[in-house]
Formats: structure tokens, C-alpha cells, sequence
């Protein structure tokens, strides 16, 4: 599985209440109003959804989507 | 002493997503109780939901996902009271509102929720928005953050009776100078497998899934969810700015029966020492007061007692009514919808009827309102009663 912004927005969508138009690749997930408490949330579904464990200290509110996704993807090329 | 006026209101309940219509299915006599599939396969699986409620309009989708139900109706009901109100939250001194809400039981479907992730998938699974979801006081915080308001900010927890004692002391926060505004009210969405099955073994729902309150065949209550959010300014501020008043509120009295955890006390005494204290608070005596929105759930024990005890300090003058035949019983957010309700008929002069009653027990000797009725009342009386023996009674009267 290639992860993508599709993908990354797919699960914003379900789990995050949020609009697939709202998000671009340049929105951060502050701006989706995923904050530090949403953010944990985040990494558990990650996990599940694409078999890689984010840290906290990793990801933080103000990371672009386009920067979650090379987070992901990085992640992924090393397991 | 300070005047205190109802200025705005909310209603999120089974008989309507608003006032107009929760006020317009009370006022038909229609009672919402139905058969609940979260609940089929238990003793009891009739209860009143809230029909159709839409987050993604009524609160957002960003933000619903991340509050129990009980916050959603708390944060739904509060925006449309402040709305009602006429204030503007981006105006006033935030510093100067409070936010006083009441939950009997809070979060708990969330937290049967996450209980069942922990034992299906450990540790890991269980949500970290869990807690800000399960506590009672969250609403309260949730509606602060909603609207700038920074002043005094709690939750009150007296049961069945949280909402009327939540709207108890709001209301000393303007008397004392405290604030010059408060949100206040209760909200509950209880309505789990395991809290109706708790409640269906202590035999207080009824087993016909019908609330019928002060009938000679009643069965016990039928379990409820909703919120009910009261405005409350200074009567003389809400004069000033002239914004429409629906009802003063005059006296609150708060007692506790010390007698047994569920069970009121045989004579009364600690309901009527409520009534008495809030009737004093209100300067007002027994004899001015036109109607009472009783607490009376359906249940054998507690509605003939409370009859009772309205009997022996207002004799029959009084009409009563129990909206509870239509609403189903909201625990912790009754009385503050019952409160709006009360707001409502001294409003528009009419009591609404006891739903579900065709036939009162003939130990109930007091006046029944059976069907509504035009009676112009000046000044009302709303009872709330909880678990633990814990009683709050409200006074309201025309502006």
C-alpha cells in the first residue's frame, strides 16, 4: 500500500469529523482542529490503518498533511 | 433582595429539538416513550430519546466526535439559550458569565465503550479522550470554551434533582455579585445497556414501559435523555437592556432527606423542608402559589409521597401537573427542563397535562392537571428529587 494524502484524508474524514474538501496538503492538523488530545487519537488509528507506530515527540498539531503523509511513508520504507 | 430573571432558554429533549416544539408535545399530552434496539434483549428496553438529533448541524462535526452524547445535547441546548437570550458572547465580559451545569451520571456511554476496548484490545485501545468525555463537570467546561464565558465553572451532582440544584445556585452567583450572567441547567444521556439495567433491578422503571405519574397503575419511570439550559441574568440588567424576560426565578431550597439511598422519606420531611425553605428564600407562602411541576416519575412510592407532601402544605389549591408522562424521565437534566417548562407556563398560562394518567390513586388527593388548562398561574413551584435523598426545589413567578 502506497500511503497517500487520500488515504491520510480518508481517515480524517472518518474518525476526525472533518470535510475530504477541507483537506490539502499545505492545511496543518491544527487547522482541522486536531489538537494534542485528537493527536494521540491520530497515531492509534495510524497504527491500525497503516501498520506503522508514531511517537509523540514525532508529529506534533502543526504538521501539513503533506508532512504526516512523508512521516508515514518514511516510516513504512523502514520496516 | 437581587431579582433574578430567566432570559434565554435551550431544550433538547424527546418531545423536541427546541423549545417551540418540546413546549407543543408537553402541551399535547403525547408521550414519546418507544422500544430502543440498543437496549433489546434486557428486562426493560422501552425508553424517550432524543428523535433525530443531528450533530454535524447542531454542534459540528469537528467537534462532536471528540464529546460523549450527554456534552452534545449540553452544548446544543446551551448555544440556543444564549441565542434566545439576545446576548452576544463576543461582546460581553467573559470574565463575568458562569457556567453552572448538572449530570447524574455524566459520560457513561463512552465509558462502556472504552471498557469493552480495554478488555478486547488492551491498553493501547482505550481512547485518550476518554476522560474529557466521562466527566461530569465537562459540559460545563465544553460550553465555557464555546462561549468566552470565564467566570465560575462547575458541575452539580445531587442525582435526579442536578439540573433544578445546578439552576439553585446560579442563581446565588448573581444574587452575590459573583457573575452578571450564568448558563445554567442539566444534561443526561444515559441511556446504556448497563445503567437501564441496574435501574430495571432496582424495580424503578416501569416493566409496562409507560409513565404514568400519580395513576392508580403506575410502574415506575421510563428512563430519558435530554438538556435543558437556562439564561439567567439580574432581573434589573435584563430590564435595562430590554430583553424579554420569560419568568423571574425567586427561591431555591435544598435539603437532604438522611434517610435511605434510594428510598424517600415515608412523611416527606426532607421534601418538605425543601419546598419550605424555597417558598421562604422566595418570599413567598403557600397560599400565592398557583402550580406545581411536580417531580412525580411514575414510580408507586415516590409519586403518592410527594402528593402527599404537596397536599400537607398547599392543600388543593395548587394545579399539578407532571410532564414527566411526556418526557420520560431525564435524571439529572429533569429539572432543568422542568424548570424551562415552568418558565414556559406561567409564559403562556397554560399547564400542561399529566400524560399517561387516567385513573389517580385514590390516595392522591390533590389537583391533577388532566388535560391542559388555561389557569393564568402568577407563581409556580418546580420539584426535583434524587437519589441519596437529595431534594431541590425551585419557585418561579410571572416577570
Amino acid at each position: 500500500m502506497t500511503i497517500t494524502l487520500e488515504k491520510v484524508r480518508a481517515v480524517l474524514v472518518a474518525s476526525f469529523g472533518v470535510a475530504a474538501e477541507e483537506v490539502g496538503p499545505g492545511v496543518t492538523l491544527a487547522e482541522l482542529d486536531v489538537d494534542s488530545l485528537a493527536l494521540v487519537e491520530f497515531a492509534l488509528i495510524a497504527e491500525k490503518e497503516f501498520g506503522v507506530a508514531i511517537d509523540e515527540e514525532e508529529i506534533t498539531k502543526d504538521f501539513t498533511l503533506e508532512d504526516v503523509v512523508s512521516l508515514i511513508a518514511g516510516k513504512r520504507a523502514h520496516v | 433582595m437581587t431579582e433574578v430573571a430567566i432570559t434565554g432558554m435551550g431544550l433538547i429533549t424527546p418531545a423536541g429539538l427546541d423549545v417551540a416544539s418540546t413546549w407543543a408535545g408537553v402541551l399535547a399530552g403525547r408521550s414519546v416513550a418507544a422500544p430502543d434496539p440498543a437496549l433489546a434483549g434486557l428486562p426493560v428496553d422501552v425508553d424517550c430519546r432524543v428523535p433525530g438529533f443531528d450533530v454535524d448541524t447542531e454542534i459540528g462535526r469537528r467537534l462532536a466526535w471528540r464529546l460523549d452524547r450527554y456534552e452534545q445535547l449540553a452544548m446544543a441546548a446551551a448555544r440556543a439559550a444564549v441565542a434566545d437570550s439576545g446576548l452576544d458572547p463576543k461582546t460581553w465580559d467573559g470574565a463575568r458569565v458562569g457556567v453552572v451545569l448538572g449530570t447524574a451520571i455524566g459520560g457513561i456511554g463512552t465509558f462502556e465503550r472504552e471498557h469493552r476496548n480495554l478488555f478486547d484490545g488492551g491498553a493501547n485501545e482505550v481512547s485518550s479522550l476518554l476522560i474529557p468525555m466521562l466527566g461530569v463537570n465537562m459540559a460545563a467546561g465544553y460550553v465555557a470554551i464555546d462561549h468566552n464565558a470565564r467566570g465560575p465553572n462547575f458541575a452539580t451532582a445531587t442525582a435526579c434533582a442536578s439540573g433544578a440544584t445546578a439552576i439553585g445556585v446560579a442563581m446565588s452567583l448573581l444574587r452575590s455579585g459573583a457573575c452578571d450572567v450564568v448558563i445554567t441547567g442539566g444534561a443526561e444521556a444515559s441511556l446504556t445497556p448497563t445503567i437501564v439495567s441496574s435501574f430495571a433491578k432496582m424495580k424503578a422503571l416501569s416493566r409496562s414501559g409507560t409513565s404514568r405519574p400519580f395513576d392508580v397503575s403506575r410502574d415506575g419511570f421510563v428512563i430519558a435523555e435530554g438538556a435543558g439550559v437556562l439564561v439567567l441574568e439580574r432581573l434589573a440588567d435584563a430590564t435595562a437592556r430590554g430583553a424579554r424576560v420569560w419568568s423571574r426565578l425567586r427561591g431555591h431550597g435544598a435539603t437532604a432527606d438522611a434517610h435511605h439511598a434510594t428510598t424517600p422519606h415515608p412523611d416527606g420531611i426532607g421534601a418538605a423542608a425543601a419546598i419550605h425553605t424555597a417558598l421562604a428564600d422566595a418570599g413567598v407562602l403557600p397560599d400565592e402559589v398557583d402550580h406545581v411541576n411536580a417531580h412525580a416519575t411514575s414510580t408507586p412510592v415516590g409519586d403518592v409521597t410527594e402528593a402527599t407532601t404537596l397536599r400537607k402544605i398547599f392543600g388543593t389549591r395548587p394545579v399539578v401537573t407532571s410532564t414527566k408522562g411526556v418526557t420520560g424521565h431525564t435524571l439529572g437534566a429533569s429539572g432543568a427542563i422542568e424548570a424551562c417548562l415552568t418558565a414556559l407556563t406561567l409564559h403562556h398560562g397554560v399547564i400542561p397535562p399529566t400524560a399517561g394518567l387516567t385513573a389517580l390513586d385514590p390516595a392522591i388527593d390533590i389537583d391533577v392537571a388532566r388535560s391542559a388548562r388555561s389557569a393564568n398561574p402568577e407563581v409556580a413551584v418546580s420539584n426535583s428529587f434524587g437519589f441519596g435523598g437529595q431534594n431541590a426545589v425551585l419557585v418561579l413567578s410571572k416577570p
